[in-house]
């Protein structure tokens, strides 16, 4: 009896905290949606209101139009996507090298210039890689945006294709190369359509890194015809330092895409960061 | 037909032994493109540039630099504040995204009704950018119109507004607490993968023995957690003490240098002052605090995969 009544007082003080806990996640989401649903002078009360007395979208057409914030939008689609179509083709070959081959010296080699390099952060080459976007006159394009993304996730989407590649066994490759399948035939066609969960939840987070991804973007751009969306918001409270309202729009249109993808994908997400986020 | 098939049988291992290899070279000739132009480049330019006088925007400036570099960046008025506000930005910042880590992964392990659910509200804040995390705390924790000074006036427990992120004093916990607030789901989703793979029976026989929760915490399932404990902590060591994001979006370095951090530095050397050998300088001196780091992270993890093991 006495183990039962603890246990229920220990699941109640469970769901307390964890309550409390998704307060402390949640809220700021909450909260970010309020402001940006309430119109200007409501924004500005003395004494905050919970929810938005006068319901507006005011914020966000202004965010969307006046401050242009659909090309910024539509760039960091361009981007996001091109980096993580890119950065998924290199890690897919990288990783089933990685795996296939992995006596080999050289992919013993790349195995460790990719740990090393994961471990290099990009500030610390922000001014040589600045003068190379310049030298290759790139510097005011996606080109140059999509090139340092997809460099810096390639590392962790090949550690992370590769053990994909592991758990298909070699036999199902040999039964096709046997077939008359070419190695890249073989690739595509069979071993692929197995791997789709890993490989979505590998290019959501190259789509999630680049879309989130902020120096590079601040630094790189500065034309707002090719300015992404995470340094629009910068600048947006640089010239707009008191429109909260507005400011939080953009935070909603910004967390919007990765929300979307993080809800309707959860399973595929959480499963693929469960395997790779201890190899970090 | 069976001298023809003794013939292939003979001849295949060479050839396609040359074949694998041409095919893995190929394959990774991308990725080794990707890595050499825009990481292993960039590196030997800065350490070439760090003995070097190079401007960013004239070229006029040139020439051999010996250690003039290093003595600009150390003699910076900056220099020492920059030094002492990473290190209590990153040691804070690890220090309480391990607690909360830890906790909210021991909280989501145990088996309750819509635990699944809980788990997604807590991933959440990791995946937001960082300019997003930055500008929707800025906008609770403003002095004016702020919900958390509201909050915190009405019951009580301050008089007066606080100017979180304009208060020197306050600046530096502030953006602490707000990157804690969105990297602790990394090290949540560690842990709980560890947790999961520890042996339910470990429980029950410690249980049966008469061990209390807080024995069986601290002497069945720390020890689980060590190896994860030790990789996660040394990543994010160098993450926080790299980052420019944050403090730039919340405070960029202020008020009057209050939260100024070494990688905040290195921007305004090359992109306010335009001076490419002294921001190379203070890269190199920070690739070489990482360099130790990780050294001093190998060692650790040889001694514990030796405890480990035998």
């Amino acid at each position: 009896m006495k183990t039962r009544t603890q246990r229920r007082l220990g699941n109640l003080g469970a769901y307390v905290l964890l309550t409390l806990l998704s307060i402390y996640c949640i809220f700021p989401f909450f909260w970010m949606v309020v402001s940006a649903l309430k119109p200007k002078r409501e924004v500005r009360a003395r004494i905050p209101t919970l929810w938005p007395k006068d319901l507006t979208f005011e914020n966000f057409t202004s965010v969307l139009g006046k401050h242009g914030f659909v090309t910024y939008i539509r760039n960091s689609m361009i981007v996001a996507l091109s980096a993580c179509l890119l950065s998924l083709v290199i890690s897919i070959l990288a990783g089933y090298v990685f795996s296939r081959f992995f006596r080999h010296h050289m992919v013993r080699f790349s195995n460790l210039a990719m740990l090393i390099s994961q471990m290099i952060p990009g500030v610390l080459l922000l001014v040589p890689l600045y003068i190379t976007m310049r030298n290759l006159g790139i510097l005011e394009s996606y080109l140059s945006l999509i090139l340092a993304y997809t460099t810096f996730v390639i590392p962790l989407c090949t550690f992370m294709l590769s053990s994909a590649f592991d758990s298909i066994p070699m036999s199902l490759e040999e039964a096709a190369v046997l077939d008359g399948c070419g190695r890249l035939g073989t690739i595509r066609r069979v071993i692929l359509p197995i791997m789709i969960p890993s490989i979505v939840s590998v290019g959501l987070y190259a789509f999630i890194t680049a879309w989130n991804e902020f120096m590079f973007g601040y630094i790189f751009i500065s034309q707002e015809k090719y300015r992404t969306i995470t340094p629009a918001i910068m600048f947006f409270k640089g010239a707009n330092s008191v429109d909260w309202g507005g400011l939080m729009a953009a935070s909603v249109i910004a967390v919007l895409p990765v929300a979307m993808i993080f809800l309707f994908l959860q399973r595929y997400f959480m499963a693929g960061l469960m395997s790779g986020a201890v190899k970090g | 037909m069976a001298t023809k098939a003794k013939v292939r049988t003979g001849r295949r291992p060479v050839s396609r032994d040359r074949a694998d290899s041409r095919f893995a070279a190929a394959a990774l000739a991308p990725a080794w493109i990707f890595l050499a132009v825009l990481i292993g480049y960039p590196l030997v330019q800065v350490l070439i540039d760090t003995f070097n006088h190079v401007n960013l925007i004239n070229p006029a400036v040139s020439g051999f630099a010996g250690l003039d570099n290093f003595r600009e960046v150390v003699a910076d008025p900056h220099f020492g504040g920059a030094v002492r506000n990473t290190v209590v930005w990153t040691a804070g910042s690890v220090v309480g995204e391990y607690a909360i880590g830890l906790v909210a992964a021991l909280l989501l392990n145990r088996k309750v009704r819509g635990q699944a659910a809980f788990r997604v509200m807590t991933f959440i804040p990791w995946l937001v950018p960082i300019i997003v995390a930055g500008m929707t705390w800025a906008w609770m924790l403003n002095p004016d119109f702020g919900i958390v000074n509201y909050l915190l006036t009405k019951f009580g427990v301050i008089d007066q507004p606080i100017n979180f992120l304009g208060n020197k004093h306050w600046a530096m916990p502030t953006v602490i607490f707000v990157n804690v607030w969105r990297s602790f789901p990394y090290y949540t989703i560690s842990f709980l993968a560890a947790l999961q793979a520890i042996p339910g029976d470990l429980y029950e026989a410690a249980q049966i023995d008469g061990a209390s929760p807080w024995r069986r915490f601290i002497s069945v399932t720390m020890p689980h957690l060590r190896s994860v404990s030790l990789i996660i902590v040394f990543i994010h060591i160098i993450w926080t003490a790299v980052n420019f994001d944050f403090i730039w979006v919340m405070t960029e370095g202020g008020p009057n240098y209050a939260t100024i951090t070494l990688p905040i530095l290195i921007y305004r050397y090359s992109m306010k002052e335009f001076n490419v050998g002294q921001a190379s300088a203070l890269s190199t001196m920070m690739l070489i605090g990482t360099s130790l780091i990780f050294v001093v992270y190998y060692r650790y993890r040889r001694k514990l995969s030796e405890e480990i093991v035998g």
